[in-house]
């Protein structure tokens, strides 16, 4: 090897060396910010995904049938394939998109958050599997007390 | 931040508490009259020995405080520190920390 090549690969290596973890995982409000703004549940899906199909396969969401504050609704989820990202929207706020996870090659995932909702509404789970299928899984609910006052 | 994580058959539970008011826009414009006082945390991470094991991004509807439970698996042993930092919309950050049990 050329003395000059092997320079540079080995700066190239450094440099990857020296990011911190922080800075290499996706910042999807950066990247993607459309689907933060987005009404629908679709609108967010196809702007963060391309999609707004799903396979309803292999995704699991959990949420109480009458969640009675609206403030904090517990919701479960899960993905039972190797996944790059698992997001989560609801359609009774005035926009849909909750929050995205990216999956790490450590990741089990299995999650739970609180969300606020201010109506009852349903809520989306959607994952994007590493072989570039979007699957998901819905749940209905009702809300007592509207969270957020919208 | 409170954190807390337990090792068990090789799987690392987490749950951790970010103390924050995640105002909505609509919100603080009833409040305060100006949409733009809203603030949430945007972005939370988590790390253990320098590699990201968890990262999200968020929106205003978490709840308040909210309480994010996640699990991983090959990183970590008992005693090694999971820590996390959040950033929210007006660039305010915080960062805690909490033993593997």
């Amino acid at each position: 090897m050329k003395r000059r090549e092997f320079l540079n690969l080995t700066m190239g290596a450094l440099a990857l060396a020296v990011v911190p973890a922080s800075v290499r995982a996706e910042d999807y409000r950066k990247s993607k910010p459309t689907v933060w703004s987005a009404k629908t549940v679709d609108d967010a899906m196809k702007a963060l995904y391309g999609t707004s199909t799903i396979i309803e396969k292999g995704v699991k969401v959990k949420a109480p049938k009458v969640a009675s504050n609206g403030g904090a609704v517990p919701v479960n989820f899960s993905a039972d394939m190797p996944i790059k990202s698992i997001a989560v929207f609801q359609d009774a706020n005035p926009e849909a998109a909750v929050v995205v996870y990216e999956a790490t090659k450590y990741s089990v995932n299995k999650y739970a958050i609180k969300i606020k909702m201010a109506k009852s509404g349903t809520i989306t789970v959607a994952a994007l599997g590493q072989d570039g299928k979007v699957y998901g899984a819905k749940v209905t609910l009702d809300v007592a007390l509207g969270g957020c006052e919208g | 931040m409170k954190i807390k994580a337990k090792l068990k058959n090789g799987v690392v539970n987490v749950k951790a508490l970010a103390k924050h008011g995640m105002t909505t826009y609509n919100m603080m414009e009833k409040k305060t009259g100006n949409r733009d006082d809203a603030n949430f945390i945007t972005h939370i991470s988590a790390t253990v020995n320098g590699e990201t094991v968890w990262d999200a991004s968020t929106s205003q509807f978490l709840s308040k405080n909210p309480i994010f439970k996640f699990a991983f698996k090959g990183i970590g042993a008992k005693g090694d520190k999971v820590e996390m930092t959040w950033v929210d919309r007006k660039g305010n950050t915080k960062s805690g920390k909490g033993k593997i049990k």
